[in-house]
Protein backbone atom coordinates (compact mmCIF):
# COMPACT_ATOMS: atom_id res chain seq x y z
CA UNK A 1 0.00 0.00 0.00
CA UNK A 2 1.29 3.22 -1.30
CA UNK A 3 3.12 4.69 1.79
CA UNK A 4 2.27 2.60 4.37
CA UNK A 5 5.41 2.49 7.29
CA UNK A 6 7.35 -0.98 6.73
CA UNK A 7 8.82 -2.30 10.38
CA UNK A 8 11.21 -4.69 11.06
CA UNK A 9 9.75 -7.65 13.71
CA UNK A 10 11.81 -10.28 15.68
CA UNK A 11 11.32 -13.56 17.55
CA UNK A 12 12.44 -14.20 21.01
CA UNK A 13 13.48 -17.58 20.63
CA UNK A 14 13.46 -18.35 24.33
CA UNK A 15 9.85 -17.60 24.37
CA UNK A 16 8.45 -19.13 20.95
CA UNK A 17 6.74 -22.39 21.63
CA UNK A 18 7.09 -23.26 17.51
CA UNK A 19 2.87 -23.24 17.41
CA UNK A 20 3.29 -21.85 13.79
CA UNK A 21 1.13 -19.00 13.68
CA UNK A 22 3.45 -16.75 11.83
CA UNK A 23 4.62 -19.06 9.43
CA UNK A 24 0.84 -19.54 8.49
CA UNK A 25 0.39 -15.77 8.63
CA UNK A 26 3.56 -14.59 6.86
CA UNK A 27 5.22 -17.40 5.21
CA UNK A 28 7.58 -14.80 3.83
CA UNK A 29 9.20 -13.66 6.52
CA UNK A 30 8.90 -16.44 9.04
CA UNK A 31 10.08 -19.80 9.33
CA UNK A 32 10.29 -23.05 11.46
CA UNK A 33 13.06 -24.97 12.03
CA UNK A 34 11.50 -28.45 11.81
CA UNK A 35 14.25 -30.05 14.20
CA UNK A 36 14.07 -27.60 16.88
CA UNK A 37 10.78 -26.10 16.18
CA UNK A 38 11.68 -22.33 16.72
CA UNK A 39 10.72 -19.87 14.65
CA UNK A 40 12.76 -17.42 13.43
CA UNK A 41 12.88 -14.39 11.01
CA UNK A 42 14.46 -15.09 7.50
CA UNK A 43 16.19 -12.36 5.81
CA UNK A 44 15.74 -9.22 6.88
CA UNK A 45 11.95 -9.22 5.48
CA UNK A 46 9.66 -6.33 6.38
CA UNK A 47 6.42 -5.94 7.49
CA UNK A 48 3.84 -3.18 6.71
CA UNK A 49 3.28 -2.16 10.23
CA UNK A 50 -0.56 -3.32 10.15
CA UNK A 51 0.37 -6.83 8.98
CA UNK A 52 2.89 -6.69 11.75
CA UNK A 53 0.95 -5.94 14.52
CA UNK A 54 -1.35 -9.04 13.54
CA UNK A 55 1.62 -11.60 13.90
CA UNK A 56 2.64 -9.80 17.41
CA UNK A 57 -1.09 -9.88 18.55
CA UNK A 58 -1.85 -13.52 17.29
CA UNK A 59 2.26 -15.08 18.76
CA UNK A 60 0.57 -17.19 21.59
CA UNK A 61 3.68 -17.09 23.27
CA UNK A 62 3.95 -12.97 22.81
CA UNK A 63 7.07 -14.22 21.22
CA UNK A 64 7.50 -11.52 18.32
CA UNK A 65 7.90 -7.58 18.59
CA UNK A 66 8.67 -4.86 16.24
CA UNK A 67 11.85 -3.79 16.32
CA UNK A 68 11.94 0.08 16.39
CA UNK A 69 14.42 1.48 14.76
CA UNK A 70 14.57 4.21 11.62
CA UNK A 71 14.63 2.40 8.76
CA UNK B 1 -3.70 -16.00 49.05
CA UNK B 2 -7.06 -15.48 50.43
CA UNK B 3 -8.01 -16.35 53.91
CA UNK B 4 -10.72 -18.34 54.65
CA UNK B 5 -12.31 -15.89 56.16
CA UNK B 6 -13.16 -13.97 53.01
CA UNK B 7 -13.70 -16.68 51.02
CA UNK B 8 -17.13 -15.75 51.22
CA UNK B 9 -18.44 -13.36 48.29
CA UNK B 10 -15.50 -10.37 47.47
CA UNK B 11 -17.94 -8.44 45.97
CA UNK B 12 -21.80 -7.44 46.22
CA UNK B 13 -22.40 -8.84 42.63
CA UNK B 14 -21.19 -12.33 43.52
CA UNK B 15 -24.52 -12.88 45.48
CA UNK B 16 -26.70 -12.78 42.27
CA UNK B 17 -24.10 -15.35 39.92
CA UNK B 18 -25.80 -17.40 38.37
CA UNK B 19 -24.42 -20.76 38.77
CA UNK B 20 -22.81 -22.16 35.85
CA UNK B 21 -21.11 -25.13 36.93
CA UNK B 22 -24.08 -27.51 37.96
CA UNK B 23 -23.27 -30.67 35.03
CA UNK B 24 -26.64 -30.93 35.11
CA UNK B 25 -28.29 -27.75 33.60
CA UNK B 26 -25.32 -29.37 30.18
CA UNK B 27 -27.73 -32.05 29.52
CA UNK B 28 -30.16 -29.07 28.14
CA UNK B 29 -26.84 -26.98 26.19
CA UNK B 30 -24.82 -24.66 27.68
CA UNK B 31 -26.96 -22.18 29.58
CA UNK B 32 -26.42 -19.17 27.67
CA UNK B 33 -29.13 -16.88 29.40
CA UNK B 34 -26.60 -17.49 32.63
CA UNK B 35 -23.48 -16.44 30.66
CA UNK B 36 -25.48 -13.76 29.14
CA UNK B 37 -26.44 -12.10 32.62
CA UNK B 38 -22.87 -12.33 33.78
CA UNK B 39 -21.46 -10.97 30.43
CA UNK B 40 -23.40 -8.15 31.63
CA UNK B 41 -22.34 -7.52 34.78
CA UNK B 42 -19.45 -4.87 35.41
CA UNK B 43 -16.55 -6.41 36.61
CA UNK B 44 -15.86 -10.12 37.37
CA UNK B 45 -18.31 -11.84 38.73
CA UNK B 46 -17.16 -14.21 41.99
CA UNK B 47 -18.97 -17.97 41.68
CA UNK B 48 -19.26 -19.88 44.57
CA UNK B 49 -17.68 -23.28 43.75
CA UNK B 50 -17.49 -26.48 46.65
CA UNK B 51 -16.42 -24.66 50.13
CA UNK B 52 -14.61 -21.91 47.91
CA UNK B 53 -14.98 -20.09 44.52
CA UNK B 54 -13.56 -18.95 41.32
CA UNK B 55 -13.69 -15.49 38.98
CA UNK B 56 -16.01 -16.25 36.49
CA UNK B 57 -14.42 -14.80 33.48
CA UNK B 58 -16.71 -14.65 31.00
CA UNK B 59 -16.14 -11.55 28.12
CA UNK B 60 -13.93 -12.17 25.21
CA UNK B 61 -11.37 -9.20 26.30
CA UNK B 62 -11.15 -10.82 29.58
CA UNK B 63 -10.31 -14.00 28.72
CA UNK B 64 -7.76 -12.88 26.14
CA UNK B 65 -6.00 -10.92 29.07
CA UNK B 66 -5.89 -14.24 31.22
CA UNK B 67 -4.82 -16.62 28.62
CA UNK B 68 -1.86 -14.61 27.53
CA UNK B 69 -0.70 -13.26 30.55
CA UNK B 70 0.70 -16.88 31.92
CA UNK B 71 2.66 -15.09 34.28
CA UNK B 72 -0.68 -13.84 36.31
CA UNK B 73 -2.38 -16.48 35.65
CA UNK B 74 -0.67 -20.06 36.11
CA UNK B 75 -1.55 -23.44 34.58
CA UNK B 76 0.95 -24.86 36.72
CA UNK B 77 -0.81 -24.11 40.58
CA UNK B 78 -3.62 -26.08 41.91
CA UNK B 79 -5.27 -27.52 38.83
CA UNK B 80 -6.48 -26.32 34.91
CA UNK B 81 -9.80 -27.65 35.96
CA UNK B 82 -12.22 -26.15 38.64
CA UNK B 83 -11.68 -28.23 41.71
CA UNK B 84 -7.86 -28.19 43.30
CA UNK B 85 -5.63 -31.22 43.19
CA UNK B 86 -3.61 -32.13 46.25
CA UNK B 87 0.29 -31.96 45.57
CA UNK B 88 1.09 -35.42 44.64
CA UNK B 89 -2.44 -35.75 42.79
CA UNK B 90 -1.17 -32.92 40.83
CA UNK B 91 2.24 -34.15 40.28
CA UNK B 92 1.55 -37.28 39.73
CA UNK B 93 -1.57 -36.06 36.53
CA UNK B 94 0.74 -33.11 35.37
CA UNK B 95 0.76 -32.73 31.33
CA UNK B 96 1.51 -30.27 28.72
CA UNK B 97 -1.76 -28.03 29.66
CA UNK B 98 -0.99 -27.71 33.20
CA UNK B 99 2.80 -26.73 33.28
CA UNK B 100 3.62 -23.29 32.74
CA UNK B 101 7.39 -21.92 30.96
CA UNK B 102 9.68 -23.08 31.20
CA UNK B 103 8.42 -26.58 31.46
CA UNK B 104 6.05 -25.65 29.59
CA UNK B 105 8.42 -24.66 26.47
CA UNK B 106 9.99 -27.36 26.77
CA UNK B 107 7.23 -29.89 26.38
CA UNK B 108 5.44 -28.17 23.59
CA UNK B 109 8.59 -27.70 21.55
CA UNK B 110 9.01 -31.47 21.69
CA UNK B 111 5.24 -32.20 19.72
CA UNK B 112 4.87 -28.81 18.38
CA UNK B 113 6.50 -30.09 15.03
CA UNK B 114 4.14 -32.79 14.19
CA UNK B 115 1.18 -29.88 14.30
CA UNK B 116 2.38 -26.75 12.55
CA UNK B 117 -0.18 -25.64 10.02
CA UNK B 118 2.79 -26.28 7.26
CA UNK B 119 3.18 -29.88 8.76
CA UNK B 120 -0.55 -30.19 9.43
CA UNK B 121 -1.42 -29.88 5.36
CA UNK B 122 0.53 -33.45 5.02
CA UNK B 123 -1.99 -35.08 6.23
CA UNK B 124 -4.91 -33.73 4.21
CA UNK B 125 -5.21 -37.05 1.87
CA UNK B 126 -5.32 -39.54 4.63
CA UNK B 127 -8.18 -37.17 6.37
CA UNK B 128 -10.22 -37.12 3.06
CA UNK B 129 -9.47 -40.83 2.49
CA UNK B 130 -10.89 -41.75 6.19
CA UNK B 131 -13.70 -38.81 5.45
CA UNK B 132 -15.30 -40.06 2.67
CA UNK B 133 -15.24 -43.65 3.45
CA UNK B 134 -17.40 -42.41 6.52
CA UNK B 135 -19.71 -40.47 4.96
CA UNK B 136 -20.34 -43.00 2.13
CA UNK B 137 -20.92 -45.75 4.57
CA UNK B 138 -23.18 -42.98 6.05
CA UNK B 139 -25.21 -42.14 3.02
CA UNK B 140 -25.56 -45.93 2.06
CA UNK B 141 -26.93 -46.79 5.49
CA UNK B 142 -29.34 -43.90 5.00
CA UNK B 143 -27.76 -42.17 8.27
CA UNK B 144 -28.07 -43.12 11.76
CA UNK B 145 -26.33 -41.90 14.67
CA UNK B 146 -23.97 -39.49 13.50
CA UNK B 147 -21.41 -39.65 16.55
CA UNK B 148 -20.99 -42.89 16.11
CA UNK B 149 -20.66 -43.14 12.45
CA UNK B 150 -19.00 -39.93 11.27
CA UNK B 151 -17.89 -37.49 14.79
CA UNK B 152 -16.69 -40.32 16.77
CA UNK B 153 -14.28 -42.10 14.19
CA UNK B 154 -12.73 -39.46 12.12
CA UNK B 155 -10.33 -38.14 14.75
CA UNK B 156 -9.66 -41.43 16.38
CA UNK B 157 -8.25 -42.78 13.31
CA UNK B 158 -6.72 -39.23 12.10
CA UNK B 159 -4.75 -38.84 15.72
CA UNK B 160 -3.80 -42.56 15.75
CA UNK B 161 -2.86 -42.68 12.32
CA UNK B 162 -0.29 -39.90 13.61
CA UNK B 163 0.72 -41.36 16.49
CA UNK B 164 1.70 -44.73 14.53
CA UNK B 165 -1.22 -46.35 17.04
CA UNK B 166 -3.40 -49.31 15.25
CA UNK B 167 -6.66 -47.99 14.08
CA UNK B 168 -8.22 -51.53 14.87
CA UNK B 169 -7.69 -50.25 18.55
CA UNK B 170 -9.87 -46.78 17.65
CA UNK B 171 -13.39 -48.57 19.18
CA UNK B 172 -11.89 -49.34 22.76
CA UNK B 173 -9.70 -45.86 22.63
CA UNK B 174 -13.42 -44.27 21.92
CA UNK B 175 -14.28 -46.01 24.92
CA UNK B 176 -12.01 -45.28 27.03
CA UNK B 177 -12.56 -41.39 26.17
CA UNK B 178 -16.44 -41.66 26.81
CA UNK B 179 -15.52 -43.00 30.43
CA UNK B 180 -12.86 -40.16 30.63
CA UNK B 181 -15.61 -37.46 29.97
CA UNK B 182 -18.07 -39.06 32.40
CA UNK B 183 -15.01 -38.31 34.96
CA UNK B 184 -15.09 -34.81 33.89
CA UNK B 185 -18.70 -34.98 35.27
CA UNK B 186 -20.11 -36.03 38.92
CA UNK B 187 -21.16 -39.65 38.00
CA UNK B 188 -19.20 -42.37 36.98
CA UNK B 189 -20.51 -45.66 35.30
CA UNK B 190 -17.63 -47.79 36.70
CA UNK B 191 -16.20 -48.91 39.13
CA UNK B 192 -12.55 -48.16 40.92
CA UNK B 193 -10.89 -51.42 39.61
CA UNK B 194 -12.19 -51.10 36.48
CA UNK B 195 -9.55 -52.25 33.37
CA UNK B 196 -7.73 -53.72 36.56
CA UNK B 197 -6.47 -50.41 38.19
CA UNK B 198 -5.56 -50.51 41.35
CA UNK B 199 -4.43 -46.90 41.82
CA UNK B 200 -5.84 -44.54 43.77
CA UNK B 201 -8.53 -42.49 41.76
CA UNK B 202 -7.37 -39.15 42.80
CA UNK B 203 -3.66 -39.80 41.23
CA UNK B 204 -4.94 -40.36 38.15
CA UNK B 205 -6.76 -37.94 35.84
CA UNK B 206 -9.91 -37.40 35.42
CA UNK B 207 -10.43 -39.38 38.38
CA UNK B 208 -11.13 -42.64 35.94
CA UNK B 209 -10.06 -45.86 36.13
CA UNK B 210 -10.06 -45.83 32.32
CA UNK B 211 -6.72 -43.22 32.58
CA UNK B 212 -5.09 -46.17 34.19
CA UNK B 213 -6.12 -48.63 31.02
CA UNK B 214 -4.74 -45.53 28.66
CA UNK B 215 -1.55 -45.30 30.29
CA UNK B 216 -1.28 -49.01 30.21
CA UNK B 217 -1.56 -49.13 26.69
CA UNK B 218 0.66 -46.08 25.54
CA UNK B 219 3.29 -47.88 28.15
CA UNK B 220 2.62 -51.18 25.61
CA UNK B 221 3.23 -48.86 22.56
CA UNK B 222 6.47 -47.31 24.12
CA UNK B 223 7.56 -50.83 24.86
CA UNK B 224 7.01 -51.82 21.02
CA UNK B 225 8.67 -48.92 19.41
CA UNK B 226 11.60 -48.41 21.23
CA UNK B 227 13.46 -51.58 19.66
CA UNK B 228 11.26 -50.63 16.63
CA UNK B 229 11.45 -46.62 16.02
CA UNK B 230 9.00 -45.64 12.81
CA UNK B 231 7.73 -42.16 11.20
CA UNK B 232 5.15 -42.00 13.89
CA UNK B 233 4.54 -39.65 16.44
CA UNK B 234 4.88 -42.43 19.07
CA UNK B 235 8.78 -42.92 18.07
CA UNK B 236 9.15 -39.57 18.19
CA UNK B 237 8.17 -39.32 21.99
CA UNK B 238 9.75 -42.61 22.72
CA UNK B 239 13.12 -41.16 21.15
CA UNK B 240 12.77 -37.94 23.78
CA UNK B 241 11.94 -40.18 26.57
CA UNK B 242 15.16 -41.98 26.29
CA UNK B 243 16.82 -38.59 27.03
CA UNK B 244 15.43 -37.82 30.65
CA UNK B 245 16.47 -33.65 30.25
CA UNK B 246 13.82 -33.93 27.51
CA UNK B 247 11.24 -35.85 28.69
CA UNK B 248 10.36 -38.17 31.71
CA UNK B 249 8.48 -41.51 32.08
CA UNK B 250 6.14 -39.47 33.76
CA UNK B 251 5.58 -37.29 31.21
CA UNK B 252 5.77 -39.54 28.24
CA UNK B 253 2.89 -41.17 29.96
CA UNK B 254 1.02 -37.84 30.30
CA UNK B 255 1.34 -37.09 26.90
CA UNK B 256 0.27 -40.29 25.18
CA UNK B 257 -2.94 -39.75 27.60
CA UNK B 258 -3.56 -35.83 26.24
CA UNK B 259 -2.73 -36.91 22.41
CA UNK B 260 -5.13 -39.29 22.55
CA UNK B 261 -7.77 -37.87 24.40
CA UNK B 262 -7.74 -34.48 23.35
CA UNK B 263 -7.19 -35.37 19.74
CA UNK B 264 -10.45 -37.20 19.47
CA UNK B 265 -12.85 -35.74 22.38
CA UNK B 266 -13.18 -32.34 21.34
CA UNK B 267 -12.80 -32.80 17.41
CA UNK B 268 -15.82 -35.65 17.80
CA UNK B 269 -17.56 -32.54 19.43
CA UNK B 270 -17.26 -30.31 16.77
CA UNK B 271 -18.37 -32.44 14.23
CA UNK B 272 -21.39 -33.53 16.50
CA UNK B 273 -22.24 -30.10 16.69
CA UNK B 274 -21.52 -29.03 13.07
CA UNK B 275 -23.62 -31.59 11.90
CA UNK B 276 -26.26 -30.43 14.27
CA UNK B 277 -26.15 -26.83 13.06
CA UNK B 278 -26.11 -27.81 9.37
CA UNK B 279 -29.25 -29.50 10.55
CA UNK B 280 -30.59 -26.63 12.24
CA UNK B 281 -29.84 -23.96 9.41
CA UNK B 282 -30.38 -25.75 6.29
CA UNK B 283 -30.19 -22.12 4.45
CA UNK B 284 -27.05 -21.72 5.86
CA UNK B 285 -25.55 -25.02 4.45
CA UNK B 286 -27.16 -23.83 0.96
CA UNK B 287 -25.17 -20.88 0.75
CA UNK B 288 -22.20 -23.02 1.36
CA UNK B 289 -23.43 -26.08 -1.41
CA UNK B 290 -24.37 -22.57 -3.37
CA UNK B 291 -20.30 -20.95 -2.67
CA UNK B 292 -17.60 -23.13 -1.92
CA UNK B 293 -15.64 -20.28 -1.16
CA UNK B 294 -17.36 -20.14 2.07
CA UNK B 295 -15.86 -23.10 3.47
CA UNK B 296 -13.17 -22.14 5.45
CA UNK B 297 -15.50 -19.32 7.00
CA UNK B 298 -18.13 -22.09 7.77
CA UNK B 299 -15.48 -24.49 9.28
CA UNK B 300 -14.43 -21.43 11.80
CA UNK B 301 -18.17 -20.91 12.30
CA UNK B 302 -18.64 -24.29 13.10
CA UNK B 303 -15.75 -24.39 15.97
CA UNK B 304 -17.12 -21.20 17.43
CA UNK B 305 -20.54 -22.31 17.76
CA UNK B 306 -19.45 -25.89 19.02
CA UNK B 307 -16.75 -24.37 21.49
CA UNK B 308 -16.45 -28.61 22.38
CA UNK B 309 -13.58 -27.60 25.47
CA UNK B 310 -15.92 -24.41 27.36
CA UNK B 311 -13.48 -23.44 29.93
CA UNK B 312 -10.49 -23.88 30.87
CA UNK B 313 -8.85 -22.18 35.23
CA UNK B 314 -5.97 -20.65 36.05
CA UNK B 315 -4.78 -19.29 39.63
CA UNK B 316 -3.32 -16.19 39.95
CA UNK B 317 0.16 -16.10 41.53
CA UNK B 318 0.02 -12.32 42.35
CA UNK B 319 -2.38 -9.83 43.06
CA UNK B 320 -3.88 -8.37 39.82
CA UNK B 321 -7.12 -6.40 38.63
CA UNK B 322 -8.76 -7.35 35.97
CA UNK B 323 -11.84 -5.69 34.47
CA UNK B 324 -11.99 -3.21 37.39
CA UNK B 325 -12.17 -5.90 40.42
CA UNK B 326 -9.21 -6.93 42.25
CA UNK B 327 -7.87 -10.35 42.03
CA UNK B 328 -5.76 -12.05 44.74
CA UNK B 329 -3.20 -14.28 44.26
CA UNK B 330 -3.95 -17.87 44.84
CA UNK B 331 -7.47 -17.21 43.59
CA UNK B 332 -8.90 -19.43 40.59
CA UNK B 333 -9.64 -17.39 37.63
CA UNK B 334 -11.99 -19.92 34.92
CA UNK B 335 -12.08 -18.37 31.18
CA UNK B 336 -15.25 -19.18 29.96
CA UNK B 337 -14.59 -20.01 26.36
CA UNK B 338 -18.42 -21.00 25.99
CA UNK B 339 -19.44 -17.31 26.90
CA UNK B 340 -16.51 -15.38 25.01
CA UNK B 341 -17.56 -17.04 21.98
CA UNK B 342 -20.79 -15.53 22.07
CA UNK B 343 -19.47 -12.23 23.34
CA UNK B 344 -22.13 -9.66 22.17
CA UNK B 345 -19.36 -6.82 21.93
CA UNK B 346 -17.05 -9.18 19.76
CA UNK B 347 -19.73 -11.60 17.37
CA UNK B 348 -22.06 -9.55 16.11
CA UNK B 349 -25.65 -11.23 16.59
CA UNK B 350 -23.97 -13.72 18.65
CA UNK B 351 -26.45 -16.34 18.27
CA UNK B 352 -26.68 -16.83 14.85
CA UNK B 353 -24.90 -19.49 12.77
CA UNK B 354 -23.10 -17.53 9.61
CA UNK B 355 -21.17 -19.63 7.55
CA UNK B 356 -20.03 -15.83 6.10
CA UNK B 357 -18.91 -14.52 9.47
CA UNK B 358 -16.04 -12.20 9.19
CA UNK B 359 -14.68 -12.51 12.15
CA UNK B 360 -13.21 -15.91 13.16
CA UNK B 361 -11.14 -14.32 16.36
CA UNK B 362 -13.06 -17.14 18.59
CA UNK B 363 -11.88 -19.01 21.73
CA UNK B 364 -12.74 -22.74 20.47
CA UNK B 365 -8.93 -23.63 20.91
CA UNK B 366 -8.30 -21.42 24.02
CA UNK B 367 -7.78 -17.60 24.13
CA UNK B 368 -4.57 -16.62 22.20
CA UNK B 369 -2.23 -17.58 24.80
CA UNK B 370 0.46 -19.89 25.16
CA UNK B 371 -1.41 -23.30 25.85
CA UNK B 372 -3.43 -22.70 22.21
CA UNK B 373 -4.35 -26.01 21.31
CA UNK B 374 -1.61 -28.00 19.75
CA UNK B 375 -4.57 -29.68 17.30
CA UNK B 376 -5.82 -26.28 16.61
CA UNK B 377 -4.62 -26.91 12.16
CA UNK B 378 -4.79 -30.42 13.05
CA UNK B 379 -8.97 -30.02 13.99
CA UNK B 380 -9.82 -27.34 11.39
CA UNK B 381 -8.04 -29.19 8.68
CA UNK B 382 -10.73 -32.27 9.92
CA UNK B 383 -13.73 -29.89 10.00
CA UNK B 384 -12.85 -27.96 6.73
CA UNK B 385 -12.48 -31.78 4.92
CA UNK B 386 -15.26 -32.83 6.29
CA UNK B 387 -17.50 -29.58 5.00
CA UNK B 388 -15.60 -29.97 1.50
CA UNK B 389 -16.56 -34.15 0.78
CA UNK B 390 -19.96 -33.52 2.32
CA UNK B 391 -20.52 -30.27 -0.51
CA UNK B 392 -19.11 -32.76 -3.04
CA UNK B 393 -21.76 -35.15 -2.41
CA UNK B 394 -24.31 -32.70 -2.13
CA UNK B 395 -25.25 -34.09 1.01
CA UNK B 396 -27.82 -32.41 3.45
CA UNK B 397 -28.50 -33.54 6.98
CA UNK B 398 -31.92 -33.99 8.68
CA UNK B 399 -31.95 -34.57 13.02
CA UNK B 400 -34.17 -37.45 13.48
CA UNK B 401 -33.69 -37.27 17.02
CA UNK B 402 -32.45 -35.43 19.85
CA UNK B 403 -29.32 -35.65 21.32
CA UNK B 404 -27.84 -36.95 24.45
CA UNK B 405 -25.78 -34.57 25.72
CA UNK B 406 -22.72 -35.02 28.17
CA UNK B 407 -23.12 -34.60 31.92
CA UNK B 408 -20.46 -32.06 32.18
CA UNK B 409 -19.25 -28.39 32.34
CA UNK B 410 -16.07 -29.02 30.78
CA UNK B 411 -17.15 -30.79 27.77
CA UNK B 412 -19.72 -29.70 25.71
CA UNK B 413 -20.26 -33.27 24.23
CA UNK B 414 -23.13 -35.02 22.60
CA UNK B 415 -23.07 -39.11 23.00
CA UNK B 416 -25.77 -39.62 20.39
CA UNK B 417 -27.64 -37.80 17.73
CA UNK B 418 -29.89 -39.17 15.01
CA UNK B 419 -29.16 -38.02 11.28
CA UNK B 420 -30.15 -38.81 7.80
CA UNK B 421 -28.34 -37.85 4.69
CA UNK B 422 -30.94 -35.73 2.19
CA UNK B 423 -29.85 -34.75 -1.16
CA UNK B 424 -29.25 -31.40 -1.77
CA UNK B 425 -30.22 -29.08 -4.15
CA UNK B 426 -27.25 -27.91 -6.68
C1 LIG C 1 -12.10 -28.92 17.57
C2 LIG C 1 -11.18 -29.57 18.19
C3 LIG C 1 -10.42 -29.06 19.39
C4 LIG C 1 -10.75 -28.11 20.31
C5 LIG C 1 -12.01 -27.27 20.36
C6 LIG C 1 -9.65 -28.03 21.25
C7 LIG C 1 -9.61 -27.16 22.33
C8 LIG C 1 -8.50 -26.93 23.11
C9 LIG C 1 -8.38 -25.86 24.08
C10 LIG C 1 -9.47 -24.86 24.42
C11 LIG C 1 -7.13 -25.92 24.60
C12 LIG C 1 -6.53 -24.90 25.53
C13 LIG C 1 -6.32 -25.28 26.91
C14 LIG C 1 -5.95 -24.10 27.79
O1 LIG C 1 -6.33 -22.95 27.49
O2 LIG C 1 -5.30 -24.34 28.79
C15 LIG C 1 -6.47 -27.05 23.99
C16 LIG C 1 -5.20 -27.48 24.28
C17 LIG C 1 -4.65 -28.62 23.73
N1 LIG C 1 -5.15 -29.40 22.70
FE1 LIG C 1 -6.87 -29.11 21.75
N2 LIG C 1 -8.69 -28.94 20.90
C18 LIG C 1 -9.12 -29.58 19.75
C19 LIG C 1 -8.44 -30.55 19.05
C20 LIG C 1 -7.24 -31.07 19.41
C21 LIG C 1 -6.55 -32.08 18.68
C22 LIG C 1 -7.00 -32.71 17.37
C23 LIG C 1 -5.44 -32.35 19.38
C24 LIG C 1 -4.45 -33.38 18.94
C25 LIG C 1 -3.26 -33.44 19.18
C26 LIG C 1 -5.41 -31.48 20.55
C27 LIG C 1 -4.42 -31.44 21.52
C28 LIG C 1 -4.29 -30.44 22.48
C29 LIG C 1 -3.17 -30.34 23.39
C30 LIG C 1 -2.00 -31.28 23.46
C31 LIG C 1 -3.39 -29.19 24.18
C32 LIG C 1 -2.48 -28.62 25.26
C33 LIG C 1 -1.62 -27.54 24.66
C34 LIG C 1 -0.74 -26.84 25.66
O3 LIG C 1 -1.04 -26.87 26.87
O4 LIG C 1 0.27 -26.27 25.22
N3 LIG C 1 -6.52 -30.71 20.53
N4 LIG C 1 -7.32 -27.63 23.06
Amino acid sequence: MAGEEMVRVAVDQELCIGAGVCELLEPEVFELDNDIVISSVTGDELLPRARADVVVDRCPSRAIAIVEEEL
Amino acid sequence: MRSTADMAPPSAAAVDTPNVTDPSLYLEGIPHDRFAQIRATPGLAWHPYEDGGFWAVTRHAEVRHVSRNPELFSSAIGHTNLWDLEADALEARRSLIDTDAPDHTRLRRLVAGAFTPKNIRRWEETVRAITGELLDEFVAQGGGDWVDMVAAPLPIQVILTMLGVPTDDADYLVELSNYLVEGTGDAQSIPPDAFGNTTELRLLPFNSPASHALFEYGEGMRQQRQNDLRDDLVSHLVQAESDVERMSRNEYRNMFHLLVFAGNETTRTAISHGGMALAAFPDEWQRVLDDPGLIDSAAEEVLRWATPVMHMRRTATTNSELAGTPIAEGDKVVMWYASANRDEAVFEDPFRFDVSRANSNHFAFGGGGPHLCLGAFLARLEVTVLLEEMAKRSICLEQTSEPVRARSNFVHGVLSVGMQPAGGTN
